[in-house]
């Protein structure tokens, strides 16, 4: 998994690469929790290079969604590939996560 | 030193749709990993079954398009629907099923005789529902074929069956995909392979508006458990969601072959990591021909 961070008005983007499992979830977890740490809590996951994800990557993406909250934040999703999105959906994550189809989108939808 | 992971394979429910399982199982095989238990709810109890059984994956083919075809709903159970719209005139038996259950026992008895779950080469568990209660029922002992009767005995379609005195219906109306059951039992990697219900464009009848309230029943309940499940467990739920690029219905024995094919696909997908996963090197080499 590759994980690559980026600045954008008020907003942190995480752009994700590759498979968000049971290997890989700890360093994700890792990252985003930096930027919590640093204030960022404003973030954006694009998900448009993930392909697959498990239980472990969801809990990974939801103690950050709960982090980013309480500071203040949000984690909000972009991009999701279809078997991703499914996967998002039926484990209940739309309904309590913001989605976006595209980075930009995700962008806007925080207030300046 | 670290404990070899326990594997569990969680079939859920989805009529043909389930036949995907055995393609799974055929990618299982090929790599060589084994499964610890198998639960299976509904039309992937059938498939679970078979599995635990020890069937080879072809003979499952053709004992499911053996068992489960239209024959098993031809016959219409007059007196339980006289019973349920006449009452006053014809007695009510606490339930209904429009159509006569004695065929799909009949076809459930060819692969399944008087099989029991000690004879069972994984463990197995199958998932009901009973009726009076609405409980979630996780069956392992006593004859199968009581217990996969129990678990597809789709509402309104067939009566429940009685299991040691209790009646029991679908397992999709307590738990679509029984997870659960798994992580109960131990199993650390657990490989779900859940259908949600298709829509139909348009509900042309009351028995297709009946299919469909449940559909939107068990669908949110689908969602609603694997949710839980998927924040619950300790270790890994790998979701494997075959795209079957078409509606796939009830009774559409004829597409087992795509079915079956997706279902491998899907599972192919998922080798690598649950290779990595399980700490497994490479799958034995095939002996050139």
């Amino acid at each position: 998994m590759d994980i690559v961070v980026e600045q954008r008005t008020v907003t942190t983007i995480v752009r994700i690469t590759g498979s968000v499992d049971g290997l890989t979830a700890d360093t994700l977890l890792a990252t985003l929790q930096q930027q919590i740490d640093a204030g960022n809590v404003r973030l954006i996951g694009d998900l448009s290079g993930v392909s697959y994800t498990s239980s472990a990557g969801l809990r990974a993406l939801l103690a950050t969604v709960k982090q980013a909250r309480q500071h203040g934040g949000d984690f909000r999703l972009a991009a999701a590939l279809p078997p991703v999105h499914k996967v998002l959906e039926m484990s209940g994550f739309t309904s309590i996560l913001k989605m976006f189809p595209d980075v930009d989108l995700a962008v806007a939808s925080f207030p300046a | 030193m670290t404990e070899k992971k326990r594997v569990a394979l969680v079939i859920g429910a989805g009529s043909v749709k389930c036949a995907a399982a055995l393609g799974l199982w055929k990618v299982l095989k090929r790599e060589g990993i084994e499964l610890d238990l198998v639960v299976g709810c509904s039309g992937g109890s059938l498939y679970a079954t078979l599995m635990a059984l020890g069937y080879d994956v072809e003979e499952c083919e053709a004992m499911t398009i053996a068992m489960w075809n239209r024959k098993i709903t031809r016959r219409r159970d007059y007196a339980s629907m006289l019973g349920a719209f006449l009452p006053k005139l014809f007695r009510f038996r606490g339930y209904f099923g429009m159509v006569n259950g004695e065929p799909l026992i009949e076809a459930l008895r060819k692969p399944f005789g008087e099989k029991r779950f000690a004879d069972t080469k994984i463990p197995l568990y199958i998932v009901a529902t009973e009726l009076l209660s609405g409980q979630q029922a996780t069956l392992s002992q006593g004859r199968i074929v009581d217990a996969v009767r129990a678990s597809i005995a789709i509402p309104y379609i067939w009566a429940p069956w009685e299991v040691d005195g209790t009646l029991m219906l679908d397992g999709c109306l307590s738990a679509p995909l029984p997870v659960d059951v798994a992580i109960k039992e131990g199993a650390d990697v657990i490989l779900a392979m859940g259908f949600e219900s298709p829509y139909p464009r348009r509900i042309r009848s009351a028995t297709s508006y009946a299919f469909h309230v449940n559909s939107i029943y068990t669908n949110n309940l689908f969602r609603a458990n694997y949710s839980f499940h998927n924040l619950a467990h300790h270790a890994e739920i790998l979701p494997i969601v075959p795209d079957f690029g078409e509606p796939v219905n009830l009774f559409d024995t004829h597409k087992f072959a795509h079915v079956i094919a997706c279902g491998e696909r899907a599972a192919e997908e998922q080798v690598p990591y649950l290779r990595q996963l399980l700490g497994i090197g490479a799958p034995p080499a095939t002996p050139a021909t």
